[in-house]
């Protein structure tokens, strides 16, 4: 196995890991309804109903007299299979941080998923320019599926940010103060990122998992993602995962001397090599 | 809690978690809910133990906070918001490809005998690398390493060096398609659109206003600017004059050609015939105009054997052929968006496709090269969006609170005169743009600033021209994006010094590269009074 990054496997498993996923919350619904059933018949109706008109492989039947196949119980089985996997197969390339532990392969591995879901987004949005301009057939699921990808890419890459700590903050008072003091306003941070996380979460975690997530709500489309039932539920747990990394790099810091900070973004030596090649003057 | 001290509140908050460094977004995010709370339930802040009994916090999982993670989802399913990433990768794509490089060689060779030579082909290429895309950093770092060593090596002035580069490098947020306008406009519900169109007159203006600061002082000192001694079998005097003639030639008859066939498969799929009242023939497109088309292939064949000579033309064909790539992509950006054939959005991912396409046909495309550049991608755009999400939070729960129309009342009842008003904008934008990177500033302060901008009485803004009421926004939004250019390049943390600094000589220290800034920062002074003097130059082709 090659040990930079960007091997084989580092395309294979996030990309693996997307596909389960993606089929996963597509036919979520059966797994509501074989899990946490409603008590209200008529919404277990309304939710049959559903899932029967959405389900990718509607002449399966399904397993354990369940209402999801053997395909949604492979997928549901293989996502953490394939999220091991990955923590275990990532390699931080050397624009990424340098000073990472292992809780950092979420935030590593996550980011490679990060990575496949922009190409599948780029790829989805020209297959639709391609269709509609070139051959006047424009398809009616690709926009929205643009759209659902994006969000998960917004989500997921802030949380990646905050573990590459390349957030935009500004370092000028900051740079200036003792380290004990540096440890306070550190401390602080993290303090109002925790208080911010529990009240967001606090104030809309019944209408975001009840509301939206358990009565799956759809987009009102021709295609209908079900933006709102996963987006929603996406934003919360996006910012409980990025106060998760907050206290972690706060840990993992807290013996590092800072280093020098470049303002204008994370451009390292690595990568200014790699544009020399490209202009021909390394 | 009454607004005034909600916003008193709100602004110190902000510089206490921004002077102790919080991350931009989340510091705005956390302000969003202090809002929040001052709104609904200030009893919390003073008794903590009353937690589950006010407005916010009685009823678990629902209720006003419910309204941030409602805009943070608002802002994600904004379609708009897409292009952001799209054209982060198309410029990662661009810097890690040779397209630059060959675009330099192509103006280098035309204006090599020119005095300040180099330093106009680095504006110009500046130019046309900001219309591929819409990010500085990478501009600045490309240029840096193609254009200033060949610079010195020729004994340029280095201040001059310095500072072409560095503003040249930060046009591309000024000339459309610029990241920067397209989330203004998201935030000010803008047309985005007529934003980029706007900027194209003040964003040439500017780059005018460089390349003519260049030519006046390389002039009038020729020693800032020294000629190259001339290779040997350069082409001398009339034989570069037909070269370029012949390449122009080549350029016009390929480009014909292309339209020819796009003829050829409109009339083969039937698309050019039995137009609709609705639809608009296709321009060029029909097979009256095939006839034309073929003429003008004629004159440009007749032109290359006759008038410039084959010999010289493929020459000048060779030397120029470096440029055709930035403008099929620049053709491919701006066509897309303006010929009305996509949104913004899709025009961003087919530049992204055409630079992808330009670096494997050059056989530079590698997994490698698409794997650093979407990591590249990913990293820049978490940290832009969360910015973003952070400050939607903030302005739902400001604009909930009363706020834009309380600190437009404030404004208003200060009658102060409108040129000051703007003015007193321009020099806190001017200020914050030295400390703040450009997002916070957009998602911060232009909620605020625009409603004042609105309510004040248009007939009293500028003093040449007049702008309708519809306009105002774009004309601020322009006269904002001239403010960030500035910002680039003032000290202390002007981005495009660092930039260019991880790439110079080591000799070139920071101060030296600012003071070589200080003249190109009185250009865009100068542009941006142009705009605040004359307001209608940004509607021109609205």
């Amino acid at each position: 196995m090659r040990d930079e990054s960007g091997g084989w496997l580092e395309w294979l498993v996030p990309f693996a890991f997307i596909v389960c996923a993606g089929w996963a919350i597509w036919h979520t619904p059966a797994y509501i309804l074989d899990f946490i059933p409603p008590e209200n018949q008529s919404l277990v109706d309304q939710m049959t109903g559903l899932h029967e008109r959405k389900d990718v492989t509607p002449n399966m039947p399904g397993l354990f007299g369940g209402l999801a196949d053997p395909i949604d119980w492979a997928a549901l089985i293989l996502i953490p299979i394939l999220f091991v996997v990955g923590l275990r197969t990532v390699r931080c390339a050397p624009m990424e941080f340098e000073h990472w532990r292992s809780i950092d392969r979420v935030a590593l591995f996550l980011g490679r998923v990060t990575m496949m879901l922009i190409i599948a987004m780029t790829s989805i949005m020209l297959y639709e320019v391609l269709l509609r301009y070139a051959f006047e057939a424009p398809t009616l699921w690709a926009n929205e599926l643009t759209l659902w990808i994006a969000g998960f890419v917004f989500m997921l890459s802030g949380f990646y940010a905050m573990q590459q700590r390349c957030h935009i903050r500004i370092f000028l008072l900051y740079d200036a103060v003792p380290r004990w003091i540096q440890h306070l306003f550190d401390i602080i941070s993290v303090v109002l990122i925790w208080f911010f996380a529990f009240f967001l979460i606090y104030g809309s975690y019944h209408q975001v998992f009840y509301t939206k997530f358990y009565k799956w709500e759809m987009f009102g489309t021709a295609f209908d993602p079900p933006i709102p039932a996963t987006m929603q539920p996406m934003v919360l747990i996006t910012v409980a995962l990025i106060a998760i990394q907050a206290l972690v790099n706060l840990i993992a810091d807290w013996n590092q001397v800072p280093a020098d900070k470049n303002i204008a973004g994370d451009l390292d030596e690595d990568e200014l090599e790699a544009i020399k090649r490209s202009v021909g003057n390394a | 809690m009454d607004i005034s001290t909600i916003s008193i509140v709100l602004v110190l908050g902000l510089l206490f978690t921004l002077a102790i460094g919080m991350p931009l977004g989340l510091a705005s995010a956390v302000m969003a809910l202090v809002v929040m709370i001052m709104k609904f339930e200030p009893t919390l802040l003073t008794d903590p133990m009353s937690f589950g009994q006010g407005l916010l916090t009685s009823r678990p999982g629902t209720g006003p906070l419910y309204i941030l993670t409602q805009k943070i989802f608002d802002l994600l399913t904004e379609y708009v918001l897409i292009s952001v990433p799209l054209f982060i990768f198309m410029a990662s794509l661009l810097e890690r490809s040779g397209v630059a490089k060959s675009m330099y060689d192509a103006l280098n060779f035309w204006l090599s005998r020119t005095r300040g030579g180099i330093a106009i082909v680095t504006s110009l290429m500046a130019v046309l690398l900001a219309a591929m895309s819409g990010i500085i950093g990478g501009e600045v770092v490309l240029l840096g390493l193609i254009a200033l060593p060949n610079m010195l090596r020729l004994g340029y002035n280095q201040n001059l060096a310095i500072g072409t580069i560095c503003a040249s490098g930060s046009l591309g947020t000024m000339i459309p398609p610029s990241i920067v306008l397209i989330i203004y406009g998201l935030i000010t519900e803008t047309s985005i659109k007529a934003l980029f169109t706007g900027a194209f007159v003040p964003g040439f203006m500017l780059a005018t206003f460089i390349i003519i600061y260049i030519m006046i002082r390389t002039r009038v000192n020729p020693s800032l600017a020294p000629l190259p001694e001339p290779e040997v079998g350069d082409p001398e005097g009339w034989e570069k004059g037909r070269m370029f003639g012949g390449f122009l030639a080549f350029l016009v008859a390929g480009f014909t050609a292309l339209l020819l066939l796009r003829v050829g498969i409109y009339t083969a799929t039937g698309r050019n015939q039995n137009i609709g009242e609705d639809q608009d023939a296709p321009i060029l497109g029909m097979t009256e105009h095939i006839p034309y088309l073929v003429g003008i292939i004629v004159v440009a064949a007749l032109l290359i054997f006759l008038l410039f000579g084959f010999k010289q033309s493929r020459e000048g064909w060779r030397r120029g052929k470096g440029l055709v790539p930035p403008f099929t992509v620049i053709g491919i950006v701006l066509g897309s968006i303006y010929g009305g054939v996509t949104g913004i959005t899709e025009a961003a991912g087919m530049g992204a496709l055409a630079v992808f396409l330009i670096a494997l046909f050059r056989g530079e495309a590698s997994v490698g090269l698409v794997w650093d550049s979407v990591m590249r991608t990913l990293r820049s755009t978490g940290t832009i969006i969360w910015v973003t999400v952070g400050a939607a939070a903030l302005s739902g729960a400001y604009t909930l609170a009363g706020g834009p129309t309380y600190i437009a009342g404030l404004i208003v009842g200060a009658e102060m005169p409108t040129f000051l008003v703007l003015l007193t904008m321009m020099v806190i934008l001017l200020f914050m743009g030295a400390f703040m990177d450009w997002v916070g500033i957009v998602l911060l302060i232009i909620p605020v600033f625009l409603p004042i901008v609105k309510a004040l009485p248009i007939e009293e803004i500028g003093i040449i021209g007049q702008l309708e009421p519809r306009q105002v926004a774009v004309w601020f939004g322009v006269l904002f994006c001239m403010n960030m250019q500035v910002s680039f390049l003032s000290p202390p943390f002007g981005p495009a010094a660092f930039y260019l600094k991880s790439v110079a000589p080591p000799h070139i220290s920071l101060t030296d590269i600012f003071k070589g800034f200080l003249p190109f920062i009185g250009l865009q002074l100068l542009a941006l009074s142009v705009l605040l003097i004359w307001p209608s130059i940004v509607t021109l082709f609205l």
